[in-house]
């Protein structure tokens, strides 16, 4: 595989694309820990949140609250630098990288998700009631299959959010698509200038953010969306 | 486990640094922001006007930086740019550069989203009035857009205020920058990291008071009705 790439572009160019796509695998695979990771944390606090429990709701919020306010920088250095010297252990970098992410995205998910169930109106889960459902029961017949609808768009578009927040995590010393682009970056070959390989990284990022994006868009033109979706960026 | 935070706060040249950090973070990001919002006005004007190629190319912007990681961006202008075309700026220049540019793409989605939100029938009443198109986008459209669009706007200027701690990895000496000159020196990462998020969570709840505050003044016509 790398001497078709060797081939086709020569040395360097070859090797660097080679090495780019390579190292894009584990931003992609750091992603879907996350995003799965975040989805199931984020599950659990959504619960939290709604069920009739005033001291449970009020911690899922301050979840919410402080991890949606807390900069992802910030997270993978306490993650990934600070605890691990707190403790006096070495905590593998995935791990590290995973947990930051995973507690990032399951403020926003949660957040998301929340918004959605109590976008619908209180007539659901008042008739669900005189039929004599339970809890549980009213979430997983009624308000979730409603719930997920809308939540389905603003979902797939935090996806972008999160691979985009993956490039951060070279700082405590994963090694993902964007340490190894900035380390041919920083070296003195030729025809691997900055001015060449971060718009090459970028186009990467994009290849892989844009299908997402515009998906996000049209299934929030097909099934609607939560009317306030929080912000995004990174 | 022992947690030393008295390791920072004893040292008053610590909290010097730390009071400098926030302050450049504050300043860089405003001036980001607002240099930023009239890039985007811009950005969204011609794609509202509908100007051939300059819409398209507006459209690939916008999408481009929405589509990569702020720090690939960062990284680019303030590395690839200098050796391409040959300047040297200061540091803090670049992060400007790299912020006002990320800003303005997420900035101009906001207002694209503020022009649809005003109805036709009041364009066509301000054509019936015999006002020209200029006039009536930055006199009829645009106020209301950014009125109606303000909450956005500052929760998208909060959450993007955030993000720039990526800013300290090209040398900046913002509040990231701080800590980890602090961390340097005293080895307390925990404690350092934990101050700095404090630090961030305190500005923005202060950013978000503020802006709140702005609206009411800014927009009192919008909110009395």
């Amino acid at each position: 595989m790398k001497d078709l790439f060797v081939a086709v572009l020569g040395a360097p160019e070859g090797v660097v694309l080679f090495q780019l796509i390579v190292a894009t695998q584990y931003t992609i695979y750091l992603s879907l820990i996350a995003f799965i990771g975040g989805g199931i944390v984020a599950a659990g606090i959504t619960i939290l949140r709604i069920i009739p429990n005033k001291p449970a709701r009020f911690l899922a919020q301050s979840y919410i609250w402080f991890f949606q306010s807390a900069p992802l920088l910030m997270l993978l250095f306490l993650f990934g630098l600070g605890v691990p010297r707190l403790l006096g252990f070495e905590v593998n970098i995935w791990i590290a990288a995973s947990l930051a992410l995973t507690l990032y995205s399951s403020a926003y998910l949660a957040e998301v998700w929340r918004g959605a169930i109590q976008s619908l109106p209180d007539g659901q889960w008042e008739g669900a009631e005189a039929l004599g459902l339970r809890f549980f029961q009213t979430l997983k017949l009624v308000i979730l299959p409603q719930a997920l609808r809308v939540s389905l768009a603003p979902t797939v578009g935090f996806m972008v959010q999160i691979i985009k927040g993956t490039s951060l995590a070279y700082i405590i010393g994963f090694s993902d698509l964007m340490s190894i682009g900035k380390r041919w970056a920083n070296a003195p070959v030729e025809g691997t200038e900055p001015f060449i390989i971060y718009p090459l990284m970028a186009l990467i990022y994009f290849a892989l953010c844009f299908p997402l994006s515009r998906l996000a868009i049209r299934l929030e033109k097909k099934l609607g969306t939560v009317a306030k979706t929080p912000p995004v960026a990174a | 486990m022992d947690l030393r935070f008295f390791e920072i706060y004893r040292r008053s040249d610590y909290l010097w640094t730390l009071l400098e950090g926030a302050l450049f973070s504050i300043g860089l990001t405003i001036c980001a922001a607002i240099i930023g919002f009239a890039f985007a006005l811009a950005l969204s004007g011609v794609r509202f006007a509908q100007v051939p190629y300059i819409r398209n190319v507006a459209t690939c912007y916008v999408e481009f930086i929405r589509n990569t990681p702020l720090i690939v961006q960062l990284f680019f202008v303030a590395f690839g740019l200098p050796l391409l075309l040959g300047y040297q700026w200061p540091f803090w220049a670049h992060a400007l550069l790299a912020l006002v540019l990320n800003f303005s793409a997420y900035f101009s989605e906001i207002l694209r989203a503020g022009y649809g939100t005003v109805s036709t029938g009041q364009r066509e009443a301000a054509a019936a009035l015999g006002m020209g198109n200029l006039l009536i986008f930055f006199k009829i459209i645009l106020p209301q857009a950014i009125a109606k669009m303000y909450p956005s706007l500052a929760s998208q200027f909060i959450f993007l205020f955030l993000t720039t701690g990526v800013i300290s990895e090209i040398g900046v000496n913002d509040l990231t920058q701080a800590g980890k000159f602090i961390d340097s020196r005293t080895f307390r990462t925990f404690e350092v990291f934990f101050t700095l998020t404090v630090l961030y969570i305190g500005i923005s709840l202060t950013f978000k008071i503020i802006l709140a505050g702005l609206q009411q003044r800014l927009f009192a016509w919008q909110v009395a009705r």
